[in-house]
């Protein structure tokens, strides 16, 4: 290679990488660190079989919406991994089950009118099969009485009631719940999938399960322990006529028909601190000092749907179960105020307001908040299951950081002093390339954390580490073969050419079986596996360059100098052959 | 001199094939040995494999591991596992392993391990049982097709017998570090398939430069040496490149061992170095003492270099990289005559349809 070639090559590839290096460093695109290195909560959330991509686009918008509205978390990263997980990374969170509950939480609210409710938290419908089965017993009791007179000879006492009855009901058998169930509702069964039958009753409990909200269900209040039989979403007068429904929850319905009264009709939601007990028309008052609520805000057409529902419940009597309305989230009711007896069958509620009022908990004013936020931005789409989540402490994360630090400078040390002691002074030639290696590994992951959101984990650290090994073997690769080519007599300058051509091909071809591994892992792998191979990746493609622009000239410049034909440091010396031989 | 100085220069003759016998006895054992441990044993895995709940709490009580045990079976939860490790830092932590559970279970797990050890929580980690599973078929899916990849590629670089023996060497190391696994009972975690991975990259590296090296010698000296000795000469050449590049692998590997184990005492930074360290070590081992030997006594069956044995022999020229060893096959006099008539065949007729 020419010495002005060399000269310049070496220049500009030491300028540019340690220039983007000093950039890196003055920008402060630092590398992002990851979970394992700073602490934080991540979480990875499972979406049910054959969800949509853009479904899952539009919860991860959701989800990161409501994390960025309960604030401190800096830079959360949410993203798709793979056709049906999310994962959400928050570092430096403290509060997992805050975090949890923001992201997992699905937030599908309703209105429902309440028809009847058991505070012993036995479902109502259970008391109602209960009740059909003696109406049934004491029937056919009364049937068994008339029967006898068509046959007077044999004489079974008719006075003897249910206990010879020929149907006999054992005490503890479960209820049949079929015989009670409305039109339209089944008992769940096990071999179907549960969005096959939304709306489906728990045969043993009488609970609705998978919420149908144009459906009426029985459901449970978790903090009261009370369990209530709802009506549909909707008006009772579409209910009872039977035209309950909404385009928004079945695409075979005509767009505009929007019946239900849903989270969706809301416009925002807020928390608030309401002094002197519960005010405003709905909700009971908690009286006393004052407590934290969430208003509800509805849009124009929420809050005209939210007056006729009001009117409706208005016209039962105070104290009447169905004047009370239960709100709804995620299959659950949270509260079911009732309306104050202010309000007639006249007005309604207008103004489309409504107000949450939360049971007690250790930080109403914290609750209020996190519902609230995960109301203003909307249900998710689905409904999650969390599949894996994990926490780490920010001094574990401080520690692991600091343990690969050392580990890994600590290697790249040894391996320039063993450099040194066998190539001499191409082993300076060596140490500089490890540098530039690790300044471009720096920089690497500063601006692709910068750009993709990619992090660099303990993982990632750790295949940093191992590509130390496989750079320094390309100068090891490239330096034997310098030696060889000397023993077989070539002058120092013609040694160094031929040793490159070869051993680059070499390099090459090992490095691609590298380069294979990492991209391959890269694609098909998740977690932790992803990141070693992005850094052993990213490495082994930073060897390839720094072996082609820097080690080539580099070694052509030495041996220009006495440090090639020198003394025992020399690059001759360390090939162990004596001086020049003309041939 | 000594032998060191030797290779140093290159100057070293070790017969590699022709001792190629005690090599592949002493795979052998390796090999029989990590089969049986698997198979007695079989692997420790972890949560994120297995599914389950994982809590690593700093134990400021001091609290002993029956004292926790005794804490988590009294709400209900038996059968997790209780251990005394130590964290990064060299603290000494109590890690509580269960099976799945569900939130609240964990929520109340959490509240009752930190109240008993009185620390912080390091590490808390939830993985459900599908995951995990799912976890390990898209590991062993990624396994399958870099083999298969590597394969490919190395055959269309050098020679698809090289890339079967490359394969061999792998297996070979892959099954090692299982089998140390198994025995000493090490967790398996996401951390130690990336140790395996490492070394499947590392022992294919070295394996691809000593075969670099066996085919580049083929091509220049082929026609005068038999396949034996050419291997044993590439391997003689590369013995020093190859004991560096094992170094400086070793050498970051071992800070990370030394840090992780001694001056931390970090139990799982330990694991994890260790493994790779023997694991790198192996790979070196079966690039030079298993797969050429392997590759060597393949090609020696070879028709070509059968030949090659009988010319090279009746010459007279072992030369000083001959293995022995390896005996050229029994010919019958009417061989004898065809090779020669096969070696001496062509040149004159040419000339003869001339006259």
């Amino acid at each position: 290679m020419g010495r002005r070639v060399a000269l310049i090559t070496v220049l500009v590839t030491l300028g540019l990488i340690w220039g983007s290096l000093a950039a890196v460093l003055g920008t402060g695109t630092t590398p992002k660190l990851g979970l394992d290195l700073q602490g934080g909560f991540s979480v990875v959330l499972e979406a049910p079989e054959g969800t949509d991509a853009g479904v899952l686009e539009k919860a991860v918008e959701i989800m990161t919406r409501r994390i960025e509205a309960l604030g401190g978390v800096q830079e959360p990263v949410l993203k798709v991994v793979d056709d049906r997980n999310i994962q959400v990374e928050l570092p430096g969170v403290t509060d997992r089950e805050r975090a949890r509950a923001a992201v997992g939480t699905t937030g599908q609210l309703e209105f429902r009118p309440v028809i009847t409710y058991s505070t012993i938290g036995v479902s109502p419908l259970l008391f109602d099969a209960q009740q059909a089965n003696a109406l049934q017993e004491s029937l056919e009791a009364s049937l068994q009485e008339v029967e006898p007179t068509d046959d007077t000879t044999t004489t079974s006492s008719p006075t003897t009631t249910s206990s010879t009855t020929t149907t006999t009901i054992p005490e503890d058998v479960p209820l049949d719940l079929a015989g009670v169930l409305p039109a339209g509702i089944s008992l769940c069964e096990d071999d179907v999938a549960a969005n096959d039958q939304l709306g489906c009753v728990d045969p043993v409990t009488g609970l609705s399960v998978g919420d149908d909200p144009l459906k009426e269900a029985w459901l449970l209040n978790p903090e009261t322990g009370y369990i209530y039989h709802v009506a549909p979403a909707c008006l009772r007068a579409d209910w009872l006529a039977g035209t309950c429904a909404d385009s928004r929850l079945d695409p075979t319905v005509p767009e505009g028909e929007q019946r239900a009264l849903l989270g969706a009709d809301l416009a925002g939601s807020e928390k608030q601190y309401q002094s002197q007990g519960g005010g405003g028309p709905i909700g009971v008052g908690g009286g006393g000092v004052g407590q934290w609520v969430v208003i509800l805000d509805f849009n124009d057409e929420g809050a005209a749907k939210f007056e006729a529902v009001t009117k409706e419940l208005a016209a039962f009597a105070y104290g009447d179960p169905q004047r009370q309305f239960a709100i709804v989230l995620d299959g659950q009711v949270i509260s079911a105020p009732s309306m104050s007896p202010e309000i007639t069958a006249a007005d309604g509620i207008s103004g489309g307001t409504a107000i949450i009022t939360l049971g007690s908990s250790d930080d109403p004013e914290q609750e209020a908040e996190d519902l609230s936020v995960v109301l203003r931005y909307g249900a998710l789409p689905v409904s999650f299951v969390e599949s894996t989540s994990q926490e780490v402490s920010a001094t574990l994360g401080s520690d692991s950081l600091s343990a690969g630090l050392i580990a890994g400078i600590g290697g790249l040390i040894l391996v320039a002093l063993a450099m040194l002691l066998y190539y001499r002074f191409l082993g300076l030639v060596n140490i500089i390339g490890l540098t530039l290696f690790g300044s471009f590994v720096y920089v690497a992951f500063g601006v692709l954390g910068a750009t993709s959101g990619v992090t660099l984990t303990l993982a990632g650290v750790a295949g940093i580490i191992v590509s130390v090994g496989i750079t320094s073997d390309s100068y090891i690769v490239y330096f034997e073969r310098i030696k060889e080519e000397v023993h077989r007599g070539r002058s120092l300058q013609s040694a160094i050419d031929h040793a490159f051509a070869r051993a680059f091909r070499t390099i090459l071809t090992a490095d691609t079986v590298s380069l294979f591994a990492a991209v391959l892992l890269y694609f098909l792998a998740i977690g932790s596996v992803k990141g070693f191979a992005l850094a052993l990746g990213i490495a082994t493609f930073a060897d390839v360059l720094i072996a082609y622009f820097y080690t080539r000239p580099a070694v052509a410049l030495v041996a220009r100098t006495r440090f090639g034909e020198g003394g025992r440091l020399s690059i001759r010396g360390a090939t162990g052959a004596a001086k020049e031989v003309v041939l | 001199m000594s032998v060191f100085q030797k290779a140093y220069r290159g100057d070293i003759h070790i017969d590699f094939v022709g001792h190629r016998k005690r090599f592949f006895i002493f795979s052998g054992v390796i090999i029989a040995i990590s089969l049986l441990a698997l198979g007695l044993r079989g692997f420790n895995l972890g949560i994120e494999f297995e599914g389950g709940v994982s809590i690593e709490v700093e134990n400021a009580n001091e609290v002993s591991v029956t004292e926790m045990r005794d804490a988590i079976d009294s709400i209900g939860l038996t059968g997790a596992k209780v251990q005394s490790v130590r964290d990064l830092s060299g603290r000494e932590d109590i890690r509580v392993e269960t099976e799945e559970l569900s939130s609240d279970q964990q929520v109340e797990l959490r509240a009752l391990v930190a109240e008993v050890a009185g620390g912080e929580v390091g590490d808390f980690e939830a993985v459900s049982a599908t995951f995990g599973s799912r976890v390990i078929s898209i590991a062993i899916r990624a396994l399958v097709i870099f083999l298969f990849a590597v394969t490919i590629y190395i055959s269309l670089r050098l020679e698809w017998k090289m890339a079967l023996a490359a394969l061999a060497a792998l297996f070979h190391d892959v099954l090692f570090t299982a089998g140390i696994y198994a025995l000493i009972g090490f967790e398996v975690t996401p951390e130690t398939i990336i140790a395996v991975l490492t070394i499947l990259g590392y022992s294919l590296y070295d394996t691809v430069v000593v075969f670099d090296k066996v085919l580049e010698n083929v091509s220049e000296r082929g026609e005068r040496h038999t396949y034996a000795a050419l291997v044993n000469m590439s391997m003689n050449q590369v013995l020093m490149r190859s004991i560096n590049t094992s170094l400086t692998s070793l050498l970051p590997v071992g800070m990370l061992l030394f840090v992780g184990s001694f001056l931390l005492g970090a139990t799982t930074l330990r694991e994890f170095a260790l493994a790779l360290f023997i694991g790198i070590a192996v790979g070196t081992y079966s690039s030079i003492f298993l797969a050429a030997p392997l590759l060597a006594v393949w090609k020696e069956h070879e028709e070509h270099w059968q030949r090659m044995r009988r010319r090279v022999e009746r010459k007279g020229g072992a030369g000083e990289y001959a293995a022995k060893g390896i005996v050229s096959p029994d010919e019958t006099p009417a061989e004898i005559a065809a090779s020669i008539n096969a070696a001496v065949a062509r040149a004159p007729r040419k000339r003869r349809r001339h006259r």
